[in-house]
């Protein structure tokens, strides 16, 4: 079985990359880890390495092209495989179906024979009334457009496997024509969850299914448990989806960015008087502004001047984004199965205090109910995390990539606080921000809490 | 012209003679019959230059030359007895008592007008004056009629347990005698001593039918209702003094007896059957005789012989109905068309019956689900 | 059970009969219609019933029985067979005030009557600018069962309920043709109530004491979760029976018993399918075009992403009815297509 290569995503935003180059041709050698490709995404050019030793067998897609992520781009022979019959399955690929893994490819050649579709199905009651007044005349149902085949799934099927975090691709499924469906789905989570346990006691994926395993590879959670915490007495818990995400991103933020942290007090009484009065004042409206919201509104403004902090790394440049786009970490309960999300405020400096709070309620009730769709949770530029409604002075937050900074903002305290040399009672806030090194140096961010300071305790200026 | 006595004899005949007497009616009640047949045909006049003018849209049916008939009949009855006619109805609304301004702005598709602009020409409602409808099927309205009729007996006398005191008035057009359900709802009258008159408004053509080529015994066609046992008569509908004398006495003998009765009421349309009728089933000669005969022209001579009117105060007449009519226009012309809520209201009572279910309203697309809200106003869908 | 809101419960009047306990009378479907006309009629002297051989005779079906004895001859009023013209005339009386019953003694007949039935009933509110309404209830047989041919085996609600001004109310059992029927007589607009020939005769439970079903009000028959079935009337009862076999075979249906298609209660059902992932509507009328086709339209629409499959749909063979027995119990949305559509549509096929 050849090794097929498909189009990586190298980015969150990521959904279809550029072949730049071919550093290797066909019938040439390849080793694992060895750069193949330069691929260009939506934000950089990346390196695409192989993970497999062989030879490259078939260019699927050649330089200049672009496809979407997940298109089969090459193919390469194992040890011992024929080149020219890989290179001949490829050609096949190309013309007929280009892309796709093999599971699904395959699965679709087989269950198109099968006659669970209606079209063949025996004459019954339903599929009477289709065949002879609808489908008659109407091609099969696993013809493909021209891009490519269609990636068959119920509706179902689509929102389970994007709420766990599942690629819908790694899915094989038994439905009519190959159509992904709901027990399908439920089937690939039961085998993730297996596999999770599988790996983390043997250490290896040679039992699962090539489906399973780029699922797994995709989360890409690979932490080694000590052997000292799998020998005292406890019980496993499986890995929600979204905890794995969480486990592999931050992971990733935390080992690859240059954290270090900033942190500032900031008098909040102004703050607080202005909220209370606010909230009075607009209390028969429903509206009820929280701290938060303030915060959110001082950073987003802050921007203007400090336009670093709404920035990503990106390799080889900087970019600075010109929306500004806060985002606000939202814990879910317990009973949701915990975990943690990122609800966006898009264009945050242009939205006013009560627009910011209206929608971070309605992201946070979403969140802890229905959940979040990809769009509401993408694209922040920025992100706040508070946990001052918990009582927690001070704490300091792992960045959410590719983000630049986040802002760990703690409970607002009555203090002892010296004002014009006197001692008097005072309410304060401390705010730390974790910066990646690599955009943002400390006395830029001692500006940028400068920034931040004025707005809060002027907060005057957060209503203008 | 036409009096024939009926074969059964009652006392529903007309002639000359008692044609050209007047009723022992105050002059005021005379003058008034006249009023109202010069307001409709100068409305009706209106109507085919609004229709040309675009501002009348649909089917548009004028009435004009047979004004004595809606005005003879309404004054024949009391203003509780209901009335029911087909979709040359603007006669009858304003004989009722319909305002010109709320008739016009009605056939203007505007929220002045009688059904805030959702009926249009051929379906005049007006409930305080119980005129219900103006329908536009051909025949349609015969056993709605029979079942106003029905009504209001079963009101006196089963659930006041009184004395039938009510007639409801039929009207329909010959062409209609040739529809079943005209049958049905004679038979059902007969059977079940419904007080209603049938009204066949003859006017000798269906469309651009002459009746005799659609009808059978046309010449005779009193013989429809004899055949259902209703008691008949033959009316000269040209002439608005025969026609109240003998509605009147029909319409008593019917209350008193609780008995349907079928008239048949000839008389003569000047203009087409519709607006975009060419009128090339009948010669220009024909038109120009019955216009000779013309009602409103011979009530006029009436009243004069009588000393009831004068010259000057016809001329007044004619000036303040014009005056009326123009008032009418101007009305329907500024009167705001209806508010887009308005498609969705009027549908149901209680779309969802008074004792609602747990569905939510915005479930249901369209206008179905309709009274108070708005449901594609914006809100569609779940979230 | 079935959702609530508050506004119902706190009507008084508004019991489920499945719910209420207490004494309950085990009578027939016809009993039940009869019990309900008869407790209107003696509640509101406006009320009264006509059709052909409701007086006299008893009524076709038996299901005026003994009302000409208690209300007499000017409320319970045999008619020729002139449906066109008996039909118009109560639109007339009610148009007036008055709150007649038309019984037909089957609604195939009422095609006759087309014209008052659909174009003055539901249409005078909305022509008269809202001054005047129609509140009546058309009632009578309606579906195909008893071999009667096609000309007499007319599902109208196929026809029918794609005008807009009615209500339609079918209901499946004795216990809701009794609570909904009393509802339809105390409605402001135009109700056409549906009965089965074929459901008569059939013994149902009915509580003791006044109750009324509220329209648009759905019940969930049998909880379950792995395919919603969606029906009214008599085919109500192929689902229920249809479930019991798919149970064996481990799909766990859940049979919801819409009661009336306008108006429609979506809710109950969109709670259901977003819980199953699944659907099949079950219709007795013809699939084009039909209340089935609205409802599975409005299910994809609401349900789209909860969906695993298309939504199903059962409905009598797209032929006129046929005579035979055999042919027409195969013609009819029974319990073997429906077994065979839920199969289908959770991938058991």
């Amino acid at each position: 079985m050849p090794i097929e290569i498909t189009m990586p995503r190298l980015s969150d935003t990521m959904e279809a990359g550029t072949v730049i180059k071919w550093n290797v041709k066909e019938g040439d050698a390849v080793k694992s880890g060895s750069i193949v490709a330069d691929i260009e995404t939506d934000k950089a050019t990346m390196e695409m390495q192989c993970f497999d030793d062989g030879r490259m067998a078939a260019i699927v897609v050649e330089a200049g092209r672009q496809v979407k992520v997940g298109t089969l781009i090459a193919l390469v022979a194992l040890e011992g495989e024929n080149l020219a019959a890989v290179k001949a399955l490829a050609n096949a690929a190309k013309s007929a179906a280009p892309t796709q893994a093999s599971a699904a490819a395959t699965s679709a050649t087989k269950s198109s024979n099968d006659s669970t579709s209606p079209v063949g199905a025996p004459a019954s009651a339903v599929t009477q009334t289709e065949t002879r007044h609808g489908m008659e005349g109407f091609p099969a149902e696993n013809a493909v457009d021209g891009d490519g085949p269609r990636m068959r799934a119920s509706p179902v099927a689509r929102r389970m496997a994007e709420d766990h975090g599942l690629s819908i691709q790694s899915i094989q499924g038994t439905g009519p024509a190959g159509r992904i469906i709901k027990r399908d789905v439920e089937q690939a989570l039961e085998n993730r969850s297996a596999a999770k346990s599988a790996s983390t006691s043997s250490a290896t994926h040679a039992t699962l299914a090539p489906a399973q395993a780029l699922a797994v590879s995709t989360s890409g959670v690979q932490t080694a448990s000590s052997p000292l915490a799998l020998a005292l007495p406890g019980r496993d818990v499986a890995l929600s989806g979204m905890r794995q995400v969480i486990a592999r991103r931050l992971v990733e933020s935390k080992t690859t960015i240059p954290h270090y942290q900033v942190t500032m007090k900031f008098d909040m009484d102004a703050l607080l008087e202005l909220r209370a009065s606010f909230n009075t004042k607009l209390a028969s409206s429903g509206v009820k502004l929280s701290v938060n919201d303030f915060l959110v509104r001082a950073c987003a403004l802050a921007m203007a001047e400090h336009p670093y902090f709404n920035a990503s790394f990106a390799g080889d440049h900087v970019r600075v984004h010109s929306v500004v786009n806060i985002g606000v970490a939202i814990s879910l309960p317990e009973e949701k199965g915990g975990g943690l999300v990122v609800g966006v405020i898009r264009d945050a400096d242009h939205k006013s205090l009560r627009q910011i709070s209206g929608e971070t309620k309605a992201l946070a009730e979403k969140a802890r109910t229905k959940g979040l769709t990809v769009q509401e949770m993408s694209d922040a530029t920025f992100t706040i995390s508070n946990l001052g409604m918990f009582g927690v002075e001070h704490f300091t937050a792992i960045i959410n990539p590719p983000n630049s900074a986040i802002l760990a903002c703690g409970a607002a305290v009555e203090q002892p606080v010296v004002r014009n040399r006197e001692l008097v009672v005072g309410t304060q806030m401390q705010a730390t921000l974790s910066l990646d090194h690599r955009v943002i140096d400390g006395a830029m961010a001692a500006q940028y809490l400068a920034s931040l300071k004025e707005f809060i305790e002027e907060p005057e200026t957060l209503v203008i | 012209m036409m009096a024939t006595t009926t074969p059964s004899g009652s006392g529903a005949n007309s002639t000359h003679g008692a044609a050209r007497k007047l009723p022992a009616l105050p002059s005021t009640t005379l003058t008034k019959w006249l009023r109202e047949m010069h307001l409709i045909r100068e409305f009706e006049v209106r109507c085919m230059q609004s229709y040309q003018e675009k501002k009348i849209g649909g089917f548009c049916h004028v009435y004009i030359g047979q004004e004595a008939v809606a005005v003879g009949c309404t004054a024949a009855v009391n203003l509780e007895d209901p009335i029911i006619t087909a979709y040359r109805d603007h006669g009858h609304a304003l004989a009722r008592g319909m305002s010109s301004r709320a008739c016009m702005a009605e056939m203007y598709g505007k929220v002045g007008g009688c059904a805030k602009g959702k009926g249009g020409s051929m379906h005049m409602f007006d409930r305080p004056h119980n005129l219900y409808g103006g329908h536009g099927i051909v025949g349609a309205q015969t056993p709605l009629g029979a079942g106003i009729a029905f009504a209001t007996k079963y009101e006196d006398e089963v659930m006041n347990a009184g004395r039938n005191r009510r007639v409801t008035l039929c009207f329909l057009g010959d062409g209609a005698v040739n529809q079943g359900s005209v049958y049905e709802a004679m038979n059902l009258a007969g059977l079940f001593d419904i007080p209603v008159i049938f009204i066949v408004e003859n006017n000798g053509y269906s469309m651009g039918t002459e009746i005799s080529r659609g009808t059978t015994m046309s010449h005779e066609l009193t013989i429809k209702g004899r055949a259902h046992g209703l008691k008949e008569a033959t009316i000269d509908g040209m002439d608005v003094l025969a026609v109240y004398h003998d509605m009147h006495e029909l319409a008593n003998w019917c209350r008193e007896n609780s008995r349907p009765a079928f008239v048949d009421m000839k008389c003569y349309r000047y203009k087409g059957h519709s607006m975009s009728d060419p009128r090339k089933y009948r010669t220009r000669e024909e038109e120009e005789r019955h216009e000779l005969n013309d009602a409103i022209g011979k009530f006029e001579r009436t009243l004069l012989d009588h000393a009831v009117v004068t010259d000057a105060s016809i001329k007044e007449i004619m000036n303040s109905t014009r005056e009326e009519v123009r008032d009418a226009l101007k009305f329907s012309n500024e009167s705001p068309e209806p508010d887009m809520s308005e498609l969705y209201t009027d549908v149901f009572v209680e779309p969802w019956g008074r004792f609602t279910g747990s569905s939510l309203p915005e479930f249901m697309g369209g206008a179905a689900n309709a009274c108070r809200f708005h449901a594609t106003n914006g809100k569609e869908g779940l979230v | 059970m079935s959702r609530s809101n508050s506004a119902v419960l706190s009507n008084p009047l508004f019991r489920e009969p499945t719910l209420m306990g207490g004494v309950t009378h085990e009578i027939e479907f016809r009993d039940a219609v009869r019990d309900a006309m008869s407790e209107e009629m003696r509640r509101d002297k406006r009320v009264f019933l006509l059709g052909e051989e409701v007086a006299q005779y008893d009524g076709a079906y038996k299901v005026s029985k003994g009302m000409l004895a208690e209300f007499g001859e000017r409320r319970i009023i045999d008619t020729p067979i002139s449906e066109s013209g008996f039909a118009g005339m109560a639109i007339g009386a009610a148009a007036m005030g008055l709150r007649p019953i038309v019984e037909f003694m089957s609604w195939s007949f009422s095609l006759v009557a087309a014209d008052p039935i659909l174009n003055n009933a539901p249409k005078m509110l909305y022509m008269s600018g809202g001054q005047l309404g129609c509140p009546i209830v058309f009632r009578g047989n309606d579906g195909a069962g008893g071999q009667l041919g096609s000309t007499h085996s007319w599902a109208v609600e196929g026809l029918f309920s794609n005008v807009p001004g009615v209500k339609i109310v079918i209901p499946s059992c004795a216990a809701d043709a009794k609570g909904l029927l009393k509802t339809a007589i105390r409605d402001d607009d135009p109700v056409f109530f549906m009965e089965s020939e074929r459901l008569l005769s059939i013994k149902g439970h009915v509580p003791e004491g006044e109750y009324l079903i509220p329209f648009g009000h759905a019940l969930v028959r049998r909880v379950g979760t792995q395919c919603t079935l969606c029906s009214w009337g008599r085919p109500v009862n192929f689902c229920l029976e249809a479930a019991e076999i798919l149970a064996k075979e481990g799909i766990d249906c859940e049979v919801i018993d819409l009661r009336t298609i306008r108006p429609l209660d979506l809710p109950t059902v969109v709670a259901s399918v977003r819980k199953t992932s699944c659907a099949v509507v079950v219709d007795q009328s013809w699939s084009f075009a039909s209340p089935g086709a609205e409802l599975a339209s409005q299910i994809h629409r609401h349900c789209f992403d909860d969906l695993d499959n298309f939504v199903h749909r059962v409905h009598s063979d797209d032929v006129p009815t046929p005579y035979s027995s055999k042919l027409e119990q195969e013609y009819l949305p029974n319990v073997r297509k429906i077994c065979e559509a839920v199969r289908s549509a959770t991938y058991r096929a």
